[in-house]
């Protein structure tokens, strides 16, 4: 049971650095809206950044994929 | 295209690349000819520096500011609104909350000026105000903040405390050693004491609370197996011996803090998007100085025995008397009167009203406090001291809970303390984690948040907690009749052709010639087949146009009449507002418009006296409408002319006879009697005064969701009722064997999680209620 000596303080600081990293998350205000980001990946389709990822992903920068909707 | 303004939208849409929003779009937006007229002048108002001060930050050369933004309908508006603004050149960044309506706006104010934003806004159809929020919202918003925290902790911090006091519990301790033994136990003490102090404190402070006021309460109960179990976890973490509860602790925590987080986040969505505009009154009004000409000043700006010159189709902004001009004045939402009310010069005019017809020279007489519209805030003051409170089942349940296992423990304490005196603490330790009311306290927030959600989609929005419980307890129902069980607004009730014309020639016709009108009266036509040419108003009188060659006028029947030099016929009815249509040889038509009862009124009241309610009508309104309308509805009491105090005095006879009233209401007039009645319903389309002091909006403004509405809370009662009874039942169970001393934590935690669980599905079973929704025949 040795290594309980080291993995109960790692845990403990995993959970303190996890804590640190949730406060932050709120009070930057990532959970103040519940609602938009959930519809916000349906209009990703046009998103320019988008796009280019996906031409880019394909291999291919001008095929067939791009005018489907 | 329904008009000219939705291609407009439409035009704007395509044109900036945006059609997506079409296809994404989950409910049509509301009309922009709905929205209030774009004042470009008061928008230019947004650019001086003194009105900006109250609102905008600057930092570098980007402003910000938060606008609330009127007319978003579902997410893709969001998208459209953020698309739309990022492509103008100056616009740092532009962040639309959807929950909230508020968009956060970084803009380059020497490139462009915020009037132009909002105009841009208006032009693809929403209306943007500057937002100030007041401290009151600004609180909320840090106790979400907080809540949500305190839930995170617990989480996180329940699972590591889990493991630690999971393996000095026998069932799964294989071979450790007591020097493992000891840390296990101080690291979950280590570990729970977060818990106890940061998440739980708010249970603590609400014991205290009703200990001090001698009530016994869900909180105290809950603080009581809190405390009860780290106190005594402590000692066992120190003498090395006894049980360790803490992950019990943790586990409660958690339950509780999300049971209530969820339930606040409910309600907070409703609160958000009612509780935003309280403004009754124009931001801004046109000043006449010496010389006549008229300048747009802040509201704030006008002083006592200025003139004001108030354009048709505004609202006015103080109290005064007409020194010219003639027009007449809708004051529904005062006075509930629905049809608007000629007045002339040396007339007295209210703030708050609206002009219909023409332009009107106003001196002022009253501001601000002194308006008979604030004589009404101040009356909703009053009103809402007044307001009676709804015992809560969970709390009286919650009483009597407590005093049981309180007296049982204090009972077999004494019994294990002249058995065994070395185990009687552990057993009453193990007999108040046991019987902890985890379940219990879970039973009506659970169900209260999925009904929520269920209702939200109906389109009635819960701005208070009690109204789902508290709707079981009502046996009067008041309602008024302007814009609430009528339409509040003049729609066409029929045509009576005078000639040989067919009723729809005549109907094409006039709404050709009212097609152009400003006049609220106008939307009433529709569309029209045929354009009209030299279209002149006489205001007052009615309108004058070619149409198709035919020279024709509408409006008084003499002006009318005027026109082919026939004598004035007499107006055939007695209800409604009777127009003529004629042309230079004789009159055509009369066209009667009227204020038409929702068509789902009669579901409503069926409802209400299935439920054996005793029903009102008190109406501001003196028209002979009232009378008609509550013949038709078969309302036996129904009062007219009444003004809002007289309202009130009604609602407080009516408590005096320990009645249990609902109101349902819009209009300012109402608002006083809906902030004093036990449970109140504004309608969606009502006033921003009416929906804040309500308890429940009806956004969707179809009657028929109250009556879902009125079925769900029956089914949510039975759920709470259900719940209660498990938790109860689980309790009481596992109490004899807790007495006993056979509880061990395994079995405390195992009980109190699958317990939990079964309340929490029984409740979600509140949330398949649109589906029942769509066939009302099908009981659930």
């Amino acid at each position: 049971m040795p290594a309980l000596y080291v993995m109960i303080p790692i845990a403990i600081i995993i959970v303190a650095l996890a804590i640190w990293l949730f406060f932050w998350a709120v009070d930057s205000g990532q959970y103040d809206d519940m609602d938009g980001p959930a519809h916000s990946i349906l209009f990703d389709d046009e998103d320019p950044q988008h796009r280019a990822g996906v031409d880019q992903a394909a291999g291919k920068p001008h095929d067939q994929d791009a005018p489907r909707g | 295209m329904c008009c000219p303004g939705c291609q407009a939208v439409a035009e704007a849409i395509v044109s900036g690349g945006l059609e997506s929003y079409y296809q994404h779009r989950s409910e049509t937006s509301i009309n922009p000819d709905a929205l209030p007229n774009a004042l470009s002048d008061e928008l230019t108002l947004y650019d001086r520096s003194d009105v900006q001060q109250a609102f905008v930050q600057h930092s570098g050369a980007l402003a910000s500011t938060c606008l609330l933004i009127e007319g978003i309908s579902c997410a893709a508006c969001g998208w459209l609104i953020e698309k739309h603004l990022g492509e103008l050149g100056g616009v740092g960044a532009a962040n639309l909350n959807l929950s909230n309506h508020r968009l956060y706006l970084s803009w380059d104010d020497s490139q462009l000026p915020l009037s132009q934003i909002i105009q841009t806004l208006r032009r693809i159809g929403y209306a943007a105000h500057p937002y100030q929020a007041d401290q009151a919202v600004e609180q909320l918003a840090q106790e979400n903040r907080r809540a949500l925290r305190q839930l995170g902790v617990a989480g996180m911090l329940w699972m590591q405390v889990m493991m630690a006091s999971m393996a000095t519990w026998p069932e799964f301790n294989l071979d450790l050693s007591s020097d493992l033994d000891r840390i296990l136990r101080w690291v979950s003490l280590f570990l729970t004491t977060p818990i106890v102090f940061y998440c739980c404190g708010d249970f603590f402070k609400g014991a205290l609370r009703d200990l001090r006021t001698r009530h016994l309460t869900m909180d105290v109960s809950v603080s009581l197996a809190i405390g009860g179990a780290y106190v005594a976890g402590i000692w066992s973490t120190v003498t090395q011996q006894g049980e360790l509860y803490f992950d019990a602790v943790g586990m409660f925590a958690l339950f509780l803090l999300a049971g209530r987080y969820l339930e606040r986040r409910a309600r907070e969505r409703t609160a958000a998007a009612t509780a935003q505009l309280v403004s009754l009154l124009p931001a801004s009004c046109l000043r006449l100085d010496k010389q006549g000409q008229s300048q747009r000043i802040l509201l704030s700006e006008l002083q006592l025995g200025e003139q004001i010159l108030v354009p048709p189709g505004a609202l006015l902004p103080a109290d005064g008397r007409i020194l010219s001009g003639q027009s007449s004045i809708d004051e529904s939402l005062l006075t509930g009167e629905y049809l608007p009310l000629p007045r002339q010069v040396g007339d007295q005019v209210t703030a708050g009203t609206l002009n219909v017809e023409g332009p009107l020279t106003v001196v002022v007489e009253a501001l601000g406090n002194d308006t008979r519209l604030s004589a009404i805030v101040r009356l909703l003051e009053r009103a809402q001291a007044e307001k009676p409170r709804l015992a809560q089942l969970a709390d009286q349940v919650a009483q009597w809970f407590l005093l049981i296992v309180l007296v049982t423990a204090a009972g077999v304490g004494l019994v294990w303390w002249q058995l065994d005196p070395d185990r009687a603490f552990w057993i009453v330790l193990a007999l108040l984690v046991a019987t902890c009311p985890c379940a219990l306290s879970l039973a009506t927030p659970t169900a209260l948040t999925a009904a929520t959600g269920s209702l939200h989609k109906l389109g009635l929005l819960l701005t208070r907690g009690h109204v789902l419980d508290g709707l079981n307890q009502i046996d009067t129902v008041i309602f008024d009749k302007t814009g609430t069980l009528s339409e509040g607004r003049l729609t066409l009730r029929e045509v009576q052709p005078l000639g040989e014309d067919s009723p729809e020639h005549c109907l094409g016709l006039a709404a050709a010639l009212e097609n152009r009108s400003e006049h609220p009266i106008a939307r009433a036509f529709g569309r029209a087949p045929w354009a009209a040419e030299q279209v002149t108003s006489q205001p007052g009188l009615g309108l004058e146009g070619v149409v198709n060659g035919q020279r024709l006028r509408i409006g008084q029947a003499a002006f009318v009449a005027a026109l082919s030099n026939t004598p004035t016929p007499a107006i055939p009815g007695n209800q409604g507002q009777w127009l003529l249509l004629g042309d230079e040889r004789a009159p055509l038509a009369w066209l009667v418009l009227d204020d038409r009862l929702r068509s789902d009124a009669p579901a409503l009241l069926e409802a209400c006296r299935e439920r054996g309610w005793q029903i009102l009508l008190l109406s501001g309104d003196s028209s002979p409408m009232v009378a008609q309308v509550a013949a038709e509805l078969g309302i036996s009491d129904a009062r007219s002319g009444l003004t809002p105090a007289d309202k009130l005095a009604a609602l407080q006879q009516l408590h005096n006879q320990g009645r249990r009233v609902l109101m349902l209401g819009d209009g300012v007039n109402d608002v006083p009697v809906l902030a004093a009645a036990d449970i109140s319903v504004a309608m969606g389309s009502a006033t921003d005064l009416a929906k804040t002091s309500a308890d429940a909006v009806l956004l969707s403004n179809r009657l028929d969701s109250l009556v879902q509405a009125l079925a769900l809370a029956r089914r949510t009662r039975r759920i709470i009722v259900e719940n209660l009874t498990w938790a109860c039942l689980y309790n009481g169970l596992i109490l004899p064997f807790a007495a006993l001393g056979w509880v061990t934590p395994i079995w405390a935690a195992l009980g109190m999680s699958l317990s939990s669980l079964l309340v929490v599905l029984n409740a979600l079973r509140l949330t398949r209620t649109p589906a029942v929704a769509h066939a009302p025949a099908q009981t659930a």
